[in-house]
C-alpha cells in the first residue's frame, strides 16, 4: 500500500465520530488553555493525559491510543493558536511562541482591528497546518525507512544531537541548560535498570522501583511552577482588553497576508523539524524575514498585518514540523513533544520508524486528524473569537487554586499515591525557582524522557563493539550526528564570543 | 538573575552529581550479556554534572549581579497556599477526595482574594463533588472515598 492509501485510511480513522469529537474537544480545550494565563501547552497536555486515559478506557487498546493522542495533539495546536489571542487583545503573550505577535498584533487591536488580527491568526494557523500536514506526509515514509536502518550507535548519536540542540537553544545560559539536561538524564536512572534488572538509587523505597513518574514531574515543573509564579509575583491581566468589532478581513487584507502566511508556514515547518528550535524561534525568524522581504519595512511595529500573519503561521507550522522527528524517529525535539511522546508510551505504543509498520492506524490517523483539527480550529475560532476574548477575563482568584486542584486530581488519578503528590509540590517549588533564575525546564523534561532510551542504546552499541567507544566514530551516520551536535553547541558559543546577540527559545 | 542563587544551586547540583557518582560505585559493575554495567551511565553523568556545576560556580564570579527589577514577592500568600497544598496531599487518603479538595479550594480562593465567601463555597463545592462523581461514578476511576465515619 502506498502513502496515499494509508493517508485515506487515516482520514477514515479521523472521521470516526468519536475521533471527531476528541479532535473537537482537544482543540477547544487547547484554545482555552492557550488563552488562560498560568497554563501553557505543555501543562495542558500533561494535565489532560490521565483524563483521556480514563475516558478511552473502554475502547480497544489501539483505538484508545489513537483517540487520546488525537485529543492531546489537538490541545497542542489549539494552545498554539490560543496563545496569540492574549498577545493581540492584552499585549501579554500567552506562550513564548506568540511574543512576536504582540509587536504588530496589539498595535492592530489599538487601531480597532483586533477582530481582523485574530481572524488572520486563525486563517494563518489553518494554512500552516495544511503545509505541515503535506510536509509530514512527504517526509514520514522516507524518513522512517531510513531510520529503520539505524543501529544502536546511530540512535545514541541522534539522541545526543537532540539533547545538545535543545540545551544549546534552551535558555540564556548554556551551562545551566546542559546542567538541567544532565540532571534529567540522572533522574531517569532511578528505578530498576531495564538491561540488567538491578535496582538503582531506590534505597528500598517501593515507589521508587518503577522510577520517578514523568507525568508527575512534568505537571509539577510546568503547571504547578507557573501557578506558584502567579501567586508570588501577583501577576494579573490588568491591561485593557481591546474591543472586537469587525472580524472578517477585507480582500486587501487577505491579499496582503497571503504571501507572509505561505512563507511563514514553510519556514516554520522546517524550523520545527530541527530538534531544539521549535515554535518560538520559528516565529522570530519569520518576522525578521518578512521585515527583510517587505517593500516598506517601516510599517512593522505599527500594526502591519504581515507582522501577525507570518509569525502566527510559522509557530503553528513548527508545531506540526516537530511531529516529524517524534513520529518517524521516535525522538522528541521539544518539551511539548516529549510530553506527547510520554502519552504514546503510556498506551504502550513506541513512536519511531516501526510506528508506521506496527500501528499504521495510529500514525496515519493522527496525521489525518491534524488536518481535521485545523479545520475545526478555523470553523470554531472565527465565530468564537469573542467568547475566547471573554475567557481571558477569568479571575485568577479562582483559576489558580483550581489549576492546583486539577493537577492533584490528574496525578492522583493515574498514580494513586500520596508520594507522587508530594513530589508534585516539590517539583512545583523547584520549577518556579529554577525557571525564575534562567534554568530552563524543557531540557530537564527531555532528559527524563530520553534518558532510558539513550542509555539502552548506548549500552547495546558498546556491547556490539566490546566496550570500545570507537563504534561512534567508525559509523559514518553516527559520526555525522555527533559532529552536528557538537557544532550545534559550539556555534552559538562562538557567536557569543564575537558579541552577537542570540535569540533563545524559552519554550523549546 | 541572582548571583547568590546561581552559586548555591551550582553547589547543590555539584552535591547531586557527587551523590550519584558515589552511590553508583555501590551498584553491580557488570551485567550478563552486556559489556557495560548498570553503574557506568549514572557515574559518567554524575561526573559531567560535577564539571558543569564547577563551571557555573566559576561563571558567577565573572558576571555582575543584575538584580535591578526586583519585584516584591508575596511570600505570605505563597506560604499559605503551599502549606494548604501539603496538607491536601497528606490528608487526601484519610479524609477523602471531596472533603480535602473542597477545603483546599476554599482556603485557596480566600487566600488569593478575601471576600465573596458564598461564591467561593459554591465553586469549591461544585468542583469537588462534580469531579468526584464524574470520575468515580461515570468513568469508574478511583479516588479516595468519604471517610468511614461519615455514612452517606
Amino acid at each position: 500500500m502506498g502513502t496515499i492509501d494509508y493517508l485515506f485510511q487515516g482520514f477514515a480513522t479521523a472521521f470516526q465520530w468519536q475521533n471527531l469529537l476528541f479532535a473537537f474537544f482537544g482543540v477547544l480545550i487547547g484554545t482555552a488553555v492557550g488563552v488562560l494565563p498560568g497554563i501553557g501547552p505543555m501543562s495542558g497536555i500533561a494535565l489532560l493525559m490521565p483524563i483521556t486515559a480514563s475516558i478511552t478506557g473502554g475502547l480497544p487498546a489501539e483505538q484508545a491510543a489513537t483517540s487520546s493522542i488525537i485529543l492531546l495533539a489537538g490541545v497542542y495546536y489549539g494552545a498554539m493558536y490560543g496563545g496569540s489571542t492574549t498577545s493581540i487583545l492584552l499585549n501579554t503573550p500567552g506562550e513564548s511562541s506568540s511574543v512576536v505577535t504582540t509587536l504588530d498584533g496589539h498595535q492592530m487591536a489599538k487601531k480597532g482591528r483586533a477582530g481582523v488580527a485574530l481572524a488572520i491568526c486563525a486563517i494563518g494557523s489553518f494554512a500552516a497546518g495544511i503545509v505541515a500536514l503535506l510536509g509530514l506526509v512527504l517526509l514520514a515514509t522516507p524518513l522512517a525507512s531510513v531510520a529503520l536502518k539505524f543501529g544502536p550507535a546511530e540512535y545514541t548519536a541522534l539522541m545526543l544531537l537532540g539533547l545538545l540542540a535543545v540545551s544549546s537553544l534552551g535558555g540564556k545560559s548554556m551551562t545551566k541548560a546542559l546542567m538541567m539536561t544532565v540532571l534529567g538524564l540522572l533522574l531517569a536512572t532511578i528505578g530498576i535498570d531495564a538491561v540488567s534488572g538491578v535496582a538503582r538509587f531506590t534505597y528500598d523505597i517501593p515507589t521508587l522501583y518503577s522510577g520517578l513518574e514523568f507525568l508527575t514531574i512534568a505537571v509539577g515543573l510546568f503547571a504547578v511552577g507557573e501557578v506558584f509564579k502567579t501567586i508570588l509575583e501577583r501577576e494579573q491581566n490588568d491591561g485593557e482588553i481591546a474591543k472586537i468589532t469587525r472580524i472578517l478581513p477585507s480582500k486587501q487584507e487577505l491579499k496582503d497576508s497571503s504571501m507572509p502566511i505561505a512563507r511563514g508556514s514553510i519556514l516554520g515547518f522546517f524550523v520545527g523539524v530541527l530538534p531544539g528550535a521549535g515554535a518560538t524561534l520559528a516565529s522570530f525568524f519569520s518576522y525578521i524575514m518578512e521585515k527583510k522581504v517587505s517593500k516598506d519595512p517601516k510599517k512593522f511595529g505599527t500594526g502591519a498585518i504581515e507582522g501577525v500573519a507570518a509569525p502566527e503561521s510559522a509557530n503553528n507550522a513548527a508545531a506540526g514540523g516537530a511531529m516529524v522527528p517524534l513520529l518517524t524517529l521516535g525522538i522528541p525535539g521539544s518539551g511539548s513533544t516529549a510530553i506527547l511522546m510520554s502519552a504514546f508510551i503510556m498506551f504502550n505504543i513506541t513512536p519511531g520508524p516501526l510506528l508506521f509498520e506496527e500501528h499504521p492506524s495510529v500514525a496515519w490517523g493522527l496525521i489525518a486528524s491534524m488536518f481535521v483539527g485545523n479545520a475545526i480550529l478555523l470553523i470554531l475560532n472565527l465565530p468564537m473569537v469573542k467568547v475566547f476574548a471573554k475567557v481571558v477575563e477569568t479571575p485568577t482568584k479562582y483559576l489558580i487554586p483550581l489549576i492546583v486542584a486539577f493537577s492533584f486530581f490528574g496525578v492522583y488519578a493515574v498514580q494513586l499515591s500520596v508520594f507522587d503528590l508530594i513530589l508534585l509540590i516539590i517539583c512545583g517549588v523547584a520549577g518556579y525557582f529554577l525557571s525564575k533564575n534562567d534554568f530552563p525546564i524543557a531540557p530537564l523534561v527531555l532528559g527524563i524522557v530520553l534518558g532510558p532510551m539513550i542509555e539502552n542504546n548506548l549500552r547495546r552499541a558498546l556491547t556490539l563493539s566490546d566496550g570500545s567507544v570507537s563504534i561512534f566514530f567508525e559509523k559514518p551516520i553516527a559520526l555525522t550526528f555527533i559532529i552536528a551536535g557538537l557544532l550545534w553547541i559550539s556555534i552559538p558559543l562562538l557567536l557569543k564570543l564575537r558579541g552577537k546577540k542570540l535569540i533563545v527559545s524559552e519554550e523549546a | 538573575m541572582s548571583k547568590a542563587f546561581d552559586r548555591y544551586t551550582g553547589i547543590l547540583f555539584l552535591a547531586v552529581g557527587a551523590i550519584f557518582m558515589v552511590e553508583s560505585f555501590k551498584l553491580s559493575q557488570n551485567a550478563y550479556g552486556s559489556a557495560v554495567g548498570p553503574n557506568v551511565f549514572p557515574m559518567a553523568l554524575g561526573m559531567v554534572l560535577i564539571l558543569l556545576s564547577f563551571r557555573l560556580v566559576f561563571e558567577t564570579f565573572r558576571y555582575s549581579d543584575t538584580g535591578k527589577n526586583k519585584i516584591k514577592l508575596d511570600y505570605k500568600r505563597f506560604a499559605i497556599i503551599l502549606a494548604a497544598a501539603i496538607l491536601y496531599a497528606l490528608l487526601l487518603e484519610t479524609l477523602g477526595y471531596v472533603i480535602t479538595t473542597f477545603l483546599f479550594l476554599l482556603v485557596g480562593f480566600q487566600t488569593m482574594q478575601r471576600g465573596r465567601i458564598w461564591v467561593s463555597l459554591l465553586v469549591a463545592g461544585g468542583f469537588s463533588t462534580s469531579v468526584y462523581y464524574l470520575f468515580v461514578i461515570l468513568l469508574k476511576g478511583t479516588l479516595p472515598p468519604f471517610p468511614e465515619w461519615i455514612s452517606l
